[in-house]
């Protein structure tokens, strides 16, 4: 009954209404999206590395293996066997559980994208506002985890990252609204299918640029690294956080990347669509790397927004942009010819 | 609630050892207390016990991201104090390598304040190569690249090689295109102009009435550089024009000490062109054994980061008591008054925009 390659035998196992095939080709699908998780995130770390070197007129890491690719392997060694030490004042509980449970928060968010027509662990008909509803967690756990460590920058971090919240959520949903206006509904494979003769992208450039820009929020990237502030809070909210939670913190970092430049490829870049001389789920990981170059050019060109200023750009330009995004799409698209 | 933090002695917005106590309410800053002294030496006191062609070495390290400043400016106030002449040749070379040595230390300023407003290290990396490539330069003519020690009394201990000047016109023309393509970057960034404008104001009273020297001056709209009001070398010979800017925010500095760079561009090219021939070369180490003829002297120098000044007794073998008058210090005390009211992520960019060097405060 299964036929093909094994995407196409897992993608076809998930779909199945069989109860025992579907439970183990979620789990077989659970191990599938944790490994591209782990090879992304270490490529990304390589590749940014590199990107940023580059730009910067230096070389990156060129030791360790091929192209310096083992550097980040050798760096997590390091890591992992240096002393893990917890502030005395710090709160125990949640310096200990927060980071990991970010780290768990966002892997689980991949695991909710949809990678192609049938390599999807639910079709949930709310799929984006379950999404956004659980990326929001990660502000307050953030706020949790910054404020536990009893350090005062981590503790300023904690607040910035409470106000960032307010700035750029607004305008983040008003395009998601957009969005679902367009695709008829929230769910997100609906929202790809709608793209199939021209991606989002193209039919609304306003939404897209509103949409990249509160993604780069959202994922702490420069210019809005306001919690994380090198040159003002030290490290931010994990300032306090060594070894082992300092590398669960750089795994955060590059799943949030990845999710994020997911989440944009699906969204507006056309998820899987693409010509058919590549599977479905090479033309979403394409492009995910691509989104993911661009945040990394953006992050090593521009500088640092003050925590006020955006506040103001929020409110004062994203907010009227995205409405009269929202409203162009009505009126063009949905009244229109 | 006020809450007071503690930044630095080891932080990465401060430049090197500056610890500050920070008194902040929310994320407005109430009040900023600087604590130095993490890197005092008593150079003054060293300086006290060695003969005066040993002290150089000492004066370079005052302040190490300009050492040739201060080098000169010992050396002068040790001319003056033995009333030795200045060959005009070194004269000229020295102008050059004072300018070339401005231009170095900008361009290592304009790179920490680029990662202070939030920059990756790009500026930084990129101003930092250029800025290598003006050390090079300054190797060719002095010998080598960051201390110099090659001022002696009367001029220099070796002539600028004789095609010094073909070097220097592509490194200076290519200078003149990358601060165009910095301040392009930088500028034409609207995150980084909000973030510089209006920030850190000091008006020109206040200004004044600190005593603050330098691009902090100028960009108050004090039309003061001891290039022009204390003209030495031969700064008036070649059009010398001290930059200035009349708003007094840490915008107004930076965009000082932009123009600053493009002025001392000119000026080196104009020293090269209308340098005479000649011997540039200071006494023999054997016929320093100098008497004093004024006992008491005072010379003062622009240095990148303002008005540096000596105050020398002379002995005969030795500086009965040298004081100085150190930029950095002064300029950094203006800190508190500046940075009240505004927000903490502001201090860096104000902090940046004053360009302490703590050897030289604390010296």
């Amino acid at each position: 009954m299964l036929t093909g390659n094994p995407l196409d035998m897992l993608g076809q196992a998930l779909q199945s209404g069989n109860l025992t095939t579907s439970v183990i080709a979620v789990i077989a699908y659970a191990i599938l999206i944790a490994i591209i998780i782990g090879v992304f995130d270490y490529l990304f770390g390589w590749f940014e590395r590199k990107v940023i070197a580059r730009v910067q007129l230096r070389h990156g890491p060129t030791y360790v293996g091929k192209y310096g690719i083992l550097q980040n392997l050798a760096d997590l060694i390091k890591l992992l066997a240096k002393e893990n030490v917890i502030p005395a004042n710090a709160d125990r509980i949640f310096f200990m559980t927060m980071m990991p449970s970010l780290l768990a928060l966002s892997i689980f968010i991949v695991f909710l994208i949809p990678f192609s027509p049938t390599l999807q662990a639910t079709n949930l008909g709310l799929g984006v506002l379950v999404i956004f509803t659980l990326l929001s967690f990660a502000p307050s756990m953030i706020f949790l985890a910054g404020h536990s460590t009893g350090n005062k920058f981590a503790d300023i971090s904690a607040q910035r990252s409470v106000i960032m919240l307010i700035s750029y959520e607004l305008p983040l949903i008003l395009v998601l609204v957009a969005v679902a206006v367009m695709a008829n509904g929230f769910n997100l494979s609906n929202i790809v299918n709608a793209q199939s003769p021209w991606y989002f992208i193209i039919l609304m450039p306003l939404g897209f640029v509103i949409f990249f820009i509160t993604m780069l929020a959202e994922m702490e990237r420069p210019p809005f690294d306001i919690r994380e502030a090198d040159s003002e809070l030290i490290a931010g909210w994990f300032t306090d956080y060594s070894s082992p939670y300092y590398a669960l913190g750089l795994f955060l970092d590059y799943t949030r990347m990845l999710l994020g430049s997911l989440l944009i490829s699906v969204i507006f870049l056309g998820g899987w669509l693409g010509p058919a001389i590549l599977p479905p789920v090479a033309w979403l990981l394409i492009k995910a790397v691509v989104v993911a170059f661009f945040i990394v050019i953006v992050r090593v060109t521009t500088v640092r927004m003050r925590l006020n200023n955006l506040l103001r750009f929020g409110w004062i330009y994203l907010l009227p942009l995205s409405l009269i995004n929202l409203v162009i799409t009505y009126i063009v698209f949905i009244k229109g010819p | 609630m006020i809450t007071r933090i503690n930044v630095g002695p080891i932080h990465p917005g401060t430049h090197g050892v500056l610890r500050l106590l920070v008194d902040v309410d929310g994320d407005t800053i109430k009040k900023v207390e600087p604590h130095i002294g993490f890197l005092h030496r008593g150079v003054e006191k060293l300086v006290e016990n060695r003969m005066y062609l040993q002290n150089p070495v000492y004066m370079e390290k005052l302040d190490y991201i300009a050492p040739l400043a201060f080098d000169e400016l010992y050396v002068s106030a040790v001319e003056a104090a033995m009333g030795i002449p200045v060959k005009e040749r070194a004269q000229y070379i020295r102008l050059i390598q004072l300018e070339l040595q401005r231009i170095a230390s900008h361009l290592l300023w304009l790179g920490t304040l680029a990662n202070d407003v939030g920059q990756l290290f790009t500026i930084f990396m990129w101003a930092f190569s250029d800025r290598d490539k003006v050390l090079r330069l300054l190797e060719e003519s002095a010998g080598t690249r960051m201390f110099y020690v090659n001022q002696r009394m009367g001029g220099l201990i070796r002539d600028q090689p004789p095609d010094f000047a073909e070097h220097a016109a592509p490194l200076l023309d290519y200078l003149d295109q990358r601060i165009a393509q910095f301040q392009e970057v930088l500028e034409k960034n609207p995150i980084f102009t909000e973030r510089m404008k209006g920030v850190g104001v000091l008006n020109r009273e206040d200004a004044i009435r600190f005593g603050v020297t330098g691009p902090t001056l100028r960009g108050s709209g004090v039309d003061y550089d001891t290039r022009s009001n204390q003209p030495y070398y031969v700064y008036k010979k070649l059009n010398f024009s001290p930059q200035t800017r009349g708003e007094g925010d840490a915008f107004a500095r930076y965009k000082v000490r932009m123009l600053e760079m493009k002025e001392s561009i000119k000026l080196v090219r104009n020293a090269l062109k209308s340098m005479p021939e000649g011997d540039a070369l200071g006494m023999q180490i054997r016929l320093i054994n100098p008497v004093p003829k004024n006992r008491v002297v005072t010379v003062s120098r622009e240095t990148p980061r303002g008005e540096g000044m000596m105050y020398m007794v002379a002995d005969p073998q030795r500086p009965y008591r040298l004081s100085i008058r150190s930029p950095s210090f002064i300029n950094l005390s203006v800190l508190n008054h500046i940075a009240k009211g505004h927000r903490f992520a502001d201090l860096f960019a104000i902090l940046a925009s004053l360009d302490p060097v703590m050897a030289d405060v604390d010296r």
